[in-house]
């Protein structure tokens, strides 16, 4: 038996509880498969247990390879980046099902704009009575600096999208419209990919819709967003940061388009227009902004004057037209659960159509009659307040609060959601779903994506387990073409140009950093694991002593004192406690964050090198054995290599340049701090068995095994990391290519204050002679440990210098302050 | 009477701000009652940005940016205007105050707008202890006028004018508890006394022509910004406008700038500044000079 026909056999069999018959996406009330099903039966009925366990762990790895997150705010610990979920058996819906829901859809977001229009506008809707002021003079969401007489918008509404489910009787229902900066595209191509990739021979069969022309239309339709004079507009990607929930989303949708992903903080007004701030000072105009920041995050000068995300003088932009912001920044004002019950008068009134795809059945409490139904049905129904995420928990609380502002709630009928098949625990079970849905303004009118984004919700054990599934829309026959282009711009204007904003420079200056300060830490610590394991029970001999030198080493490195009982548990918290301050794990976190932060312009591939990172992790957390830790850390190694590889393929721009820069400085930095091993004298045994370990952690050893043949002296380990200019591992080396990348930015003169620094640090290391950095004096070298001093305080110097040099965009932005009130 | 309004606002740092979007809604408005001839902004440094719009109410709204570094920023409004005493209808005071919820009056022609001044808005929370003090002045069926001038006197009696009793962040409820305040906090409690009663109330903010003590001249700049408040009479033009610091209508020496549903739709002046600076002092000099 295969699992599809379990599952199917398992709905087929009387319930003995009274559980809620639900509408099947897969299985008609018969026990066959529904239609959709029929032409996918063959290869699907096929699927056994096994298949769908792999498939789901190819899904898995798949996901962690592109990093993809999903971000649940927790109130303990803070935000705390989950894995996206994405079950394996798609949602399949026929062409049959999908023309009159697509025709719904059009329309439906053809009444949102039409709406939009109207408050913003004229207010006929408010005028006339068909829409309750309070609803929308009540919501958050509407924007009174955007409603001024005389401005015209005439689709503020370039992108809407719709929760949907299917009732009892199949047909599908809007629970709620999503209008501010819907997220989930970036998801629902992800999903596509996997899925394509894990079920190749289903996805070929099955003759579905494809989902990268709806991509191709996206484009075409921020472009024409754009004031119609402009022949190239700029279009940019207004994100919140790494720490929204959805910033994979974000910066999927970015980079799948191609238009930069910016902060509010990468963009500046002048002269009531909207510029990008580019390196060296440089500024160019912005035409379009997919915004995805809440509207009233927007713009601190007149919305939230508390935001940090937002673009003073934004508002006073849109107004002017200078810019287009997609969706608008008074269109949040349609994500509001009050309107529901008013759009079928919305439609008449606005489009002369009766609305064609039904809302849930919604209670609005400002009307008398709708209150006392809500409030005689409070446990039976859905309460939601228009605009406020959370309602008191306690019915009596709830109650209170809907009579003291009845206009603020809705009461929505509980639609018994559809089921599909969903793989946990080794089956498929039936598990509820909703279906997001995007609709695009496309040319003067509207056409959702073919396809969507899917949600499913376990139950019993798997109650807090939500998933999602790619949706995928059949062809009535293989020859349908999978979205009309007549449209879509010829892409061949579309010459995608790279941005590159100091913020962004910044991010890949410290991704250069932390990817040299990782692969450093974790040679050291492998270095030193490799003593402390052999001499372990003699801590008495040269080797235990050594040991201890070097663990005292890698201590100092990362701010915990490492030796004694416990090493075992000390190394296993460097490599994997991220708030231990220069911990490995902290390393990779703060990469993984710049790595974030300029998703968009990275290869996907660094998102496997994460992947090896987590992999190396839970391994080494599974597995308590010692030799765990050097097998975890070698992995992680491998996984910070493979980041220098997928950097060494990046254009030569200032991006790769700032992430050499970054590279080397900390490369000088960590060399310079691994040569105080040779400072102080321990004994000739335990001073040897010292510097090979720096050697090898130094990833020199074998350079010098060939160059010395093995004679490790003070004298030689100097020779090679301080001064060859042709070891890749010495600081001369890092120092002169810092001076070639430094050099080759657009912004060097030959004469800026890093330049200069860097001058001075070249000459005072090629002016260093060995002979009097090896002599002692009593236990130690006392001119070494001042050059190496003095070597460091300049590295620092530099490494502050840069930035200030390079992204230092200005001052902070603050608010003026309240003006002192009126007497 | 006829007055020239003379306004400044003066902000120095100690450190260079290199730029600086302020929005100002300083240039009176025009009413039925009120005429403005040549009114005028002027920005020092000179902003490379400036205009002038008509905001959602109707308020002249004056947007500006200043890129040139300075340590010193000075907005000056000036306006010539006439204020006549304005007109009510008697027969519309004396309606139950009941009757002026326009959530309950469709059928009047400006309800639906109304209805933006009678919901809660962020800078005037609907309390229960609001709620409770207006009741003592909204009595079942008590006249509109009657009602509304009776929570004025009240507020004007039980409470003290007092500089610094509270912030330009301070609640409702927080003027309540100290039974002290300043014109906007008296303001903001009888807006909340009477939208917690379903009434529909705005925030008024202009200037009040003063009166120097006898024997005194009048002093140039000692003046203030003032606020108070006027309330939806259905069936009427004007709304009814009240002045719980004075405790009195607003009359003919009471020159109205702007309004909102609260003092966050209408600060005289409020800004956004790229800056270094640790230290900012703000002198604030308002002049309303009679004129023949």
């Amino acid at each position: 038996m295969t699992v599809l026909r379990d599952y199917a056999a398992n709905l087929s069999q009387p319930t003995l509880t009274g559980t809620e018959l639900r509408y099947d996406e897969v299985v008609a009330p018969d026990g066959t498969l529904r239609g959709s099903w029929k032409g996918l039966a063959d290869l699907a009925v096929r699927l056994t247990g096994t298949d769908l366990a792999r498939l789901e762990d190819e899904i898995r790895q798949q996901l962690n390879n592109d990093g993809v997150t999903y971000v649940r705010k927790d109130s303990e610990t803070g935000a705390l980046p989950n894995s996206w979920q994405l079950d394996p058996v798609p949602l399949v819906i026929s062409a049959a099902e999908w023309g009159p829901l697509e025709v719904g859809l059009a329309q439906r977001a053809e009444l949102l704009n039409a709406i939009l229009v109207d408050l913003y506008g004229p207010q006929r809707l408010l005028r006339d009575g068909v829409l309750p002021p309070e609803v929308v003079f009540g919501h958050s969401g509407f924007v009174r600096t955007m409603a001024r007489a005389g401005l015209t918008d005439s689709q503020p509404l370039v992108i809407a999208a719709a929760d949907l489910g299917r009732s009892r009787d199949g047909t599908w229902t809007v629970i709620s419209d999503r209008a501010q900066a819907p997220s989930g595209i970036g998801y629902a191509l992800e999903n596509r990919r996997v899925i394509s990739q894990v079920l190749p021979e289903l996805y070929r069969e099955a003759g579905l819709h494809r989902v990268r022309p709806f991509l191709d239309a996206f484009r075409s339709a921020l472009m024409q967003a754009a004031d119609i004079e402009v022949l190239d507009p700029r279009i940019v990607v207004l994100s919140p940061g790494t720490h929204s929930e959805t910033s994979y989303d974000q910066a999927n949708v970015a980079a799948s388009l191609g238009f930069p992903l910016v902060r509010g903080s990468d963009l500046m007004v002048r002269q009531g227009r909207v510029y990008l701030r580019e390196y060296a000072g440089g500024m160019e105009q912005v035409h379009v902004i997919l915004r995805r920041v809440d509207a009233s995050w927007s713009d601190p000068l007149e919305l939230r004057a508390d935001s940090q995300l937002g673009v003073p003088g934004l508002s006073e932009a849109v107004r002017r037209g200078t810019v287009r912001i997609v969706n608008g920044l008074g269109a949040g004002v349609l994500e509001n659960p009050g309107l529901l019950p008013f759009l079928p008068a919305a439609s008449e009134a606005l489009l002369g159509e009766s609305l064609r795809l039904d809302s849930v059945r919604t209670w609005w409490c400002g009307d008398p009659e709708g209150l006392q139904t809500v409030l005689a049905n409070l446990d039976q129904l859905t309460v939601r307040s228009i605009d406020q995420p959370d309602l008191p928990s306690d019915l009596d609380a709830l109650r209170r609060s809907i009579q003291q502002t009845p206009h603020r709630y809705i009461g929505q009928e509980r639609l018994a959601l559809s089921q599909a098949p969903a793989f946990a625990g080794g089956t498929l079970e039936p598990q509820q779903l909703t279906l997001r849905t995007f609709t695009l303004r496309s040319g003067s009118a509207y056409r959702p994506m073919v396809g969507g984004l899917a949600s499913t919700y376990g139950t019993g054990a798997t109650a807090d387990r939500t998933s999602s599934k790619d949706v995928w829309v059949l062809k009535a026959n293989p020859e349908e073409a999978d979205l009309e282009r007549a449209e879509v711009l010829a892409l061949a204007s579309m010459q995608a140009r790279p941005a590159v904003v100091p913020r962004a420079l910044d991010d890949l200056y410290w991704f250069g950093r932390y990817t040299a300060r990782t692969e450093d830490t974790l040679r050291l610590l492998l270095a030193a694991h490799t003593l402390s394991e052999d001499f372990q029970s003699r801590p008495q001999s040269a080797g235990g002593k050594a040991s201890a030198v070097m663990l005292t080493a890698l201590g100092g490195l990362t701010g915990a004192p490492v030796g004694g009982d416990e090493i075992d548990r000390q190394l296993r918290a460097i490599l994997l406690n991220a708030q231990q301050p220069g911990s490995v794990a902290q390393s990779v976190a703060a990469l993984r964050e710049c790595a974030q932060s300029v998703r968009d312009q990275l290869s996907l591939d660094v998102w496997k090198a994460f992947s090896a990172f987590d992999r190396a992790s839970w391994e080494l957390v599974r597995h308590q054995h010692s030799y765990q830790v050097s097998e975890s850390a070698g992995r992680m190694l491998n996984a910070t290599l493979a980041l220098h590889g997928v950097t060494s393929n990046m254009m030569r721009d200032e991006g790769w340049r700032m992430i050499r820069i970054g590279g080397w400085i900390e490369r000088a930095l960590q060399v310079a701090r691994l040569l105080r091993l040779g400072i102080v004298r321990h004994g000739l045994d335990v001073d040897r068995m010292v510097l090979n370990q720096a050697l090898l952690a130094a990833d020199s050893a074998v350079t010098h095994q060939r160059r010395y043949r093995g004679y490790v002296r003070p004298r030689t380990v100097l020779d090679l990391l301080l001064l060859d200019p042709e070891n890749p591992r010495s600081v001369l080396f890092a120092l002169t290519e810092l001076r070639r990348h430094l050099g080759d930015l657009k912004a060097s003169t030959g004469s800026t204050r890093p330049e200069r620094l860097l001058d001075d640090l070249i000459e005072e290391c090629t002016a260093v002679d060995l002979t009097t950095m090896v002599a002692l004096d009593g236990e130690s070298r006392p001119h070494l440990a001042k050059h190496l001093d003095s070597l460091s305080r300049g590295l620092v110097r530099l490494a502050d210098a840069i930035p200030a040099q390079h992204f230092e965009t200005g001052p902070q932005m603050r608010p003026l302050g309240l003006m002192a009130g009126p007497s | 009477m006829k007055y020239h309004v003379w306004h400044r606002t003066t902000y120095t740092y100690d450190e260079p701000v290199t730029n600086s979007l302020g929005v100002g809604h300083l240039t009176p408005r025009a009413l039925p009652w009120q005429y403005v001839s040549s009114p005028e902004v002027t920005i020092e440094p000179v902003p490379g940005d400036l205009t002038h719009e008509i905001d959602f109410y109707g308020n002249h709204a004056t947007y500006f940016q200043v890129t040139a570094p300075h340590t010193e920023l000075r907005v000056t409004s000036k306006a010539d205007v006439e204020v006549l005493v304005p007109a009510y209808d008697d027969s519309a005071l004396a309606a139950p105050w009941e009757t002026a919820d326009p959530t309950r009056r469709r059928e009047v022609r400006d309800a639906w707008q109304a209805v933006d001044f009678a919901l809660e808005s962020s800078k005037i929370r609907h309390t229960e202890q609001a709620h409770e003090y207006g009741a003592v002045s909204l009595q079942p069926g008590r006249p509109i006028g009657e009602a509304v001038t009776d929570l004025m006197h009240r507020i004007y009696t039980d409470f003290t004018y007092e500089v610094g009793a509270t912030t330009v962040t301070s609640t409702v409820d927080d003027v309540l508890s100290k039974r002290a305040g300043v014109c906007q906090d008296f303001a903001h409690l009888t807006i909340a006394c009477l939208r917690t009663h379903g009434l529909a109330a705005r925030y008024v903010s202009g200037y009040l022509a003063t009166t120097p003590p006898p024997g005194r001249e009048r002093i140039v700049g000692a003046d203030a910004s003032h606020a108070w408040v006027a309330v939806w009479v259905p069936g009427t033009e004007n709304w009814l406008a009240v002045d719980p610091t004075n405790d009195q209508w607003v009359n003919d020496r009471y020159i109205t700038a702007a309004w909102g549903r609260d003092y966050g739709d209408v600060p005289p002046l409020k800004g956004v500044i790229f800056s270094d600076a640790k230290k900012s002092t703000l002198k604030v000099e308002v002049d309303v000079a009679p004129t023949p």
